[in-house]
């Protein structure tokens, strides 16, 4: 098991390279970057996900899939920030705190409404809800938050 | 844990559960819900250290109290 200084450097190391480049790091990438094996790399990976960081890696393999409040593997809810569009949000929700990763820049949130595909734009900065589109815009779940791990890259 | 053009369009959802009912609210709520500051202090470099700190239990409390 890891000690808690390590964690923290792999958790920041995946959540800066997400804020730069829009994607999770691969292990060994991870590794390389906090002087780790290739293994204690991949390890670490898991640990962080064993620890309830709302995340996970694509079931059966060592890739992260999602790591709140990004996701790897596209999803509906687009983020761009001043204007480009390289980010993913993991859900609706965590699209909505994708700003406190982003101090005093615009954060804009591109999402097609599950029901009819029509768009949605949400765009924020700091404390500020800038713009809503269309304004009746409401969030739902069906599962429960923070609820079964085994479903959750399903939900 | 999505977002849809109304209410209207969440009730119509082929997913719509009424037992998850609670959860259907305004754009607002979710989005002062998930400025907690479990949210906010992602960006810190020892973020899982916080986690284990007062303040950090104290934020997962608090973000628990107000969950539907």
């Amino acid at each position: 098991m890891s000690d808690l200084a390590l964690l923290d450097r792999a958790f920041a190391n995946i959540i800066q390279r997400f804020v730069r480049t829009g994607q999770a790091p691969h292990y060994t990438e991870l590794a390389k970057d906090l002087g780790l094996s290739m293994e204690e790399g991949c390890e670490l990976v898991h640990e962080l996900f064993a620890r309830n960081v709302p995340g996970w890696v694509h079931p059966g393999t060592d890739l992260i899939a999602s790591f709140a409040p990004f996701n790897n593997q596209p999803t509906q809810y687009r983020i761009a920030i001043d204007g480009h569009q390289k980010w993913f949000a993991q859900c609706g929700f965590e699209a909505l705190a994708v700003r406190w990763l982003f101090p005093n820049k615009t954060v804009r949130v591109d999402a097609p409404c599950l029901d009819c595909g029509e768009p949605m734009v949400v765009e924020m900065r700091n404390e500020q809800i800038l713009h809503v589109e269309p304004a009746t815009i409401v969030g739902y779940t069906h599962s429960a938050i923070g609820g079964s791990r085994e479903d959750a890259p399903f939900r | 844990m999505n977002l849809f053009r109304s209410e209207e369009h969440a009730r119509r959802w082929k997913k719509f559960d009424p037992d998850m009912e609670k959860t259907l609210r305004p754009l607002s709520f979710w989005a002062e819900l998930f400025s907690e500051q479990l949210f906010r202090q992602r960006g810190r470099p020892d973020y899982m250290t916080w986690l284990r700190s007062g303040e950090g239990r104290q934020s997962v409390a608090d973000l628990w109290k107000k969950m539907p």
